[in-house]
């Protein structure tokens, strides 16, 4: 188990180093500039202000020194906030990010498994059918569509919760919702079909053999069987919810970084984007580490076989 | 030896003065019976506030404000007319080369004293290398700004004095008609060295790491947040004529958010999208805010040989139907430019500039009489047939302007025309460089006098990237600029007159001008927009009943 954690955490650290070389070298062709009214400068003025934030000097150069910095965490200073490390402005941001994406992961996955069970029990009936549309339309529907209509509806015309801004519980209400339809149509998708399987098996027809009430099979046999490979899901629904924060954050004007990488993007704020992609990486690599962990541990089979190779 | 003009201009100063007390006196009378309980105004913003620090913001956002927060030697009101700011009267020098501003006693928030040496240092610091401010071009026209700016001079040799606590004296290099105007912008406003030098680097980061002499003070700002307050500042001198209690600002980046916080009143105004702008044009509360910014094309005559033809540059301009442009393409409410330089940025005698210099040739839209116009030029530059390229921007408004105007351009005979969008730093280093048919390019003004535009095409300028040169213009520039800057008459006939000569020649052609469409709650009474720099004032603003 060791030597497998290990070697993860290298192709962790790996990643993370071609991310930031791929991402620093595509900033540099990138057009634009950090300057605002570029039209209304000197040719020394411009020059006076490259130097103020090292771009005068070799490409080279900058990224070894961009590269040192960021193992301090140091990932400069922000061309549109003046004065602001990009360190600060991530680590001010990203509690409204995390929270608002555990809370759509764990509604989703958690309505999912239910509505997927549902489905999966009450199979070839009308509320089967229900949980299918309902889970085509989760996967269909962009988030950005369902955020916007939930907005007007919900927000506006009934006014049961608040429109957009952030302050207290109810503001995370709207995007939350709007953030877990995805995880929650992907879950359910994935647990009715999982659990069809599981259902028709032996060891159900077993167990309900033995005499043991329905319930009792689809809790204890069922439906903990069929979450084992849920887990594997868990790692492209966390990448769903990051991609998606940035929009649903900025539709629902919340102050968090996938808001504030939109418009790194927009202001070509280049130490700005360079820090989010590193830190967004980061977060998915170590989701991803963690399901993979996760898995070993309730799943024997995939630790005996990497011990083996 | 230095003639104060004082009678002059202590009669305009007096003048604004007896302006504002009216204000004051207005709204007073209002203030027991139309005042709503509530003095809260909720107000929007398109990005956050990159900076508030006056020698490094750039953008409108952070100018707005700072110009709320804090306060210039004068300040700007409706119309951009100027109203005394920290100064109570200034005075010009008979050779327009020296300003004096006579400043009133008024206090910062942290109880200090506002002196003339916070305008001095604050002044210095903006030119000084080391702030890398980019907008210390404004200054330029200070004596020694440049060199200061370049580093070769000390900042002290900057032409800026204290006479004593409350005396600052401005030494040009040459008149400058507008130098009031800009001092009112916050790149001119003043800093507490004090402050600065104690909070190094994190000064201005935050809300609590500033000090502020304007009508309100900001909070609940750590310096990338989504919001913020304004609260009133009992230090500021005018604080018994500031209604209102409290501006809460949000941020929000989609136009439709903002719409719907609009509409269930949780905001006092929005800015409206393109497609909103439709729905909303008739509603009462629609405010249409025209900026300072005007886009026209550029005809290269280095390059295009016809266009050194003035029949050819006649034919551009007629052919395009510009209303259809404004209101069915672009449809955002920006409106129709037949000026170069923008409506409602001056006036006088109550007469908008370009009316002032409205030329009926280059606002008039005649397709057949362009192309005869055309063909003339073809055949007087013994050219058969032409292709050009068509140079803009790679927006959404760029993209929709090019395919336009490709489709009104080819109905001149034997014309080709190729769009090219391009990203904005690549479209402005081939306008600078020459190489160009056509070009769309924009200005948008600095401070509000038609010169910010006019300066720009005279023979030698950089920006003028056609190349158009006429001597008659360059004349009526250099005396706008020079021998007649002290003669206000004098000087707006100057400009009237380039401005004519540029129109008849059709050294460019405008296109449009940007507005900004907005809805505001019709509760909310005075409220001072003016087009350049900082746009909004909210110290006279109030909630009605």
């Amino acid at each position: 188990m060791a030597r497998y954690l290990g070697k993860r955490i290298f192709y962790l650290v790996l990643t993370l180093f071609i991310v930031t070389t791929l991402t620093f070298f595509l900033m540099k062709l990138m057009p634009g500039t950090p300057l605002t009214n570029q039209e209304k400068l000197s040719p020394s003025q411009i020059h006076l202000i490259y130097k103020q934030y090292g771009l005068d000097k070799p490409v080279w150069l900058q990224y070894i020194e961009y590269l040192i910095n960021a193992t301090h965490g140091d990932f400069g200073t922000s061309f549109q906030f003046s004065d602001q490390p990009v360190s600060y402005l991530i680590s001010s941001r990203i509690g409204a990010s995390i929270q608002l994406g555990v809370q759509a992961m764990v509604l989703g996955v958690i309505v999912g498994i239910v509505i997927g069970a549902f489905g999966a029990v009450k199979r070839n009936t009308w509320m089967d059918s229900a949980t299918t549309i309902i889970s085509i339309l989760g996967i269909s529907i962009p988030s950005f569509v369902l955020a916007v209509v939930l907005q007007y509806f919900i927000g506006l015309k009934l006014g049961w919760f608040p429109i957009a801004d952030w302050g207290g519980f109810s503001y995370t209400v709207l995007p939350t919702l709007a953030l877990a339809m995805a995880p929650l149509a992907e879950s359910a998708r994935f647990v009715r079909t999982e659990m069809v399987d599981v259902l028709s098996s032996d060891y159900i027809e077993l167990a309900r053999a033995k005499g043991m009430s329905k319930t009792g099979v689809i809790y204890h046999h069922a439906l903990r069987n069929s979450l084992i490979p849920l887990v594997t899901i868990i790692g492209p629904v966390a990448v769903n919810i990051m991609t998606g924060s940035m929009v649903i954050e900025n539709i629902f004007s919340i102050p968090g970084i996938g808001n504030q990488f939109v418009q790194s993007v927009l202001t070509n704020d280049y130490p700005t984007i360079m820090g989010l992609t590193i830190v967004y990486c980061f977060m998915l690599t170590v989701v991803l580490l963690l399901t993979d962990i996760v898995y070993g541990i309730i799943d024997p089979r995939i630790r005996i076989t990497e011990n083996r190779g | 030896m230095k003639i104060s003009s004082v009678a002059k201009l202590g009669a305009v100063a007096a003048a604004s003065l007896v302006l504002l007390a009216a204000c004051g006196s207005k709204s007073s009378d209002s203030s027991s019976k139309d005042l709503a309980s509530d003095q809260t105004l909720n107000w929007y913003e398109k990005s956050e506030i990159p900076t508030m620090d006056s020698s490094k913001s750039t953008d409108v956002t952070s100018g707005e404000v700072l110009n709320n927060v804090n306060e210039g030697l004068l300040r700007f009101g409706t119309n951009s007319k100027l109203h005394p700011g920290v100064a109570k009267t200034y005075s010009v020098s008979k050779d327009g080369k020296t300003y004096t501003f006579n400043l009133r006693k008024s206090k910062w928030s942290n109880g200090k004293a506002v002196t003339a040496n916070d305008f001095v240092y604050a002044w210095q610091r903006t030119l000084d290398p080391k702030t890398a401010s980019q907008y210390a071009y404004l200054f330029d026209n200070i004596k020694n700004a440049t060199k200061v700016n370049t580093g070769k001079l000390a900042v002290n040799k900057l032409g800026v004095k204290a006479d004593g606590d409350y005396k600052l004296v401005v030494t040009l290099d040459k008149p400058q008609a507008y130098f009031k105007m800009l001092v009112a912008n916050p790149s001119f406003f003043p800093q507490l060295k004090s402050e600065v030098t104690k909070l190094g680097s994190k000064y201005a980061s935050n809300s609590s790491s500033l000090v502020y002499n304007g009508p309100f003070k900001l909070t609940n700002w750590n310096g990338t947040s989504d919001s913020w307050d304004l609260v009133k500042n009992k230090n500021y001198w005018n604080a018994k004529n500031v209604k209102l209690k409290k501006v809460h600002t949000q941020v929000f980046k989609d136009p439709g958010t903002a719409l719907n916080q609009f509409n269930s009143k949780k905001l006092d105004a929005t800015i409206l999208s393109g497609t909103q702008v439709k729905q909303y044009k008739n509603d009462k509360q629609f405010k249409s805010r025209k900026s300072a910014s005007t886009f026209y094309l550029e005809m290269n005559q280095k390059k295009d040989k016809i266009f050194k033809n003035k029949k050819a540059r006649q034919a551009i301009s007629m052919v395009i139907d510009k209303k259809q442009f404004v209101n069915h393409v672009l449809a955002d409410g920006s409106i129709v430019a037949n000026n170069l330089v923008s409506q409602g940025l001056a006036s006088k005698n109550g007469e908008d500039f370009t009316k002032a210099s409205a030329v009926k040739s280059a606002s008039t839209k005649n397709v057949a009489e362009a192309q005869k116009l055309w063909k003339e030029a073809l055949k007087e530059t013994g050219e058969k047939s032409i292709s050009l390229d068509l140079l803009s921007d790679d927006t959404d408004a760029g993209k929709k302007t090019t395919e336009f105007l490709q489709s009104q351009l080819t109905k001149l005979p034997n014309l080709k025309i190729t769009n090219q969008n391009l990203p904005f730093k690549t479209r402005l280093s081939r306008s600078q460089s020459g190489d160009f048919d056509l070009v769309v390019s924009a200005w948008g003004a600095d401070f509000p006098d038609p010169i910010s535009f006019l300066s720009l095409f005279t023979s030698s300028n950089s920006y003028n990237n056609g190349s158009w040169s006429n001597k008659a213009y360059d004349t009526a520039v250099k005396n706008a600029e020079g021998k007649d800057a002290n003669n206000s008459t004098a000087r707006w006939n100057d400009m009237v007159t380039a401005s004519k000569t540029i129109l008849q020649d059709q050294g460019i052609v405008p296109l449009y001008q940007q507005v900004q469409p907005q809805l505001v709650n019709s509760k909310v009474k005075g409220l001072v927009y003016f087009p350049t720099g900082a746009n909004w004032d909210y110290s006279q603003a109030y909630i009605g009943k």
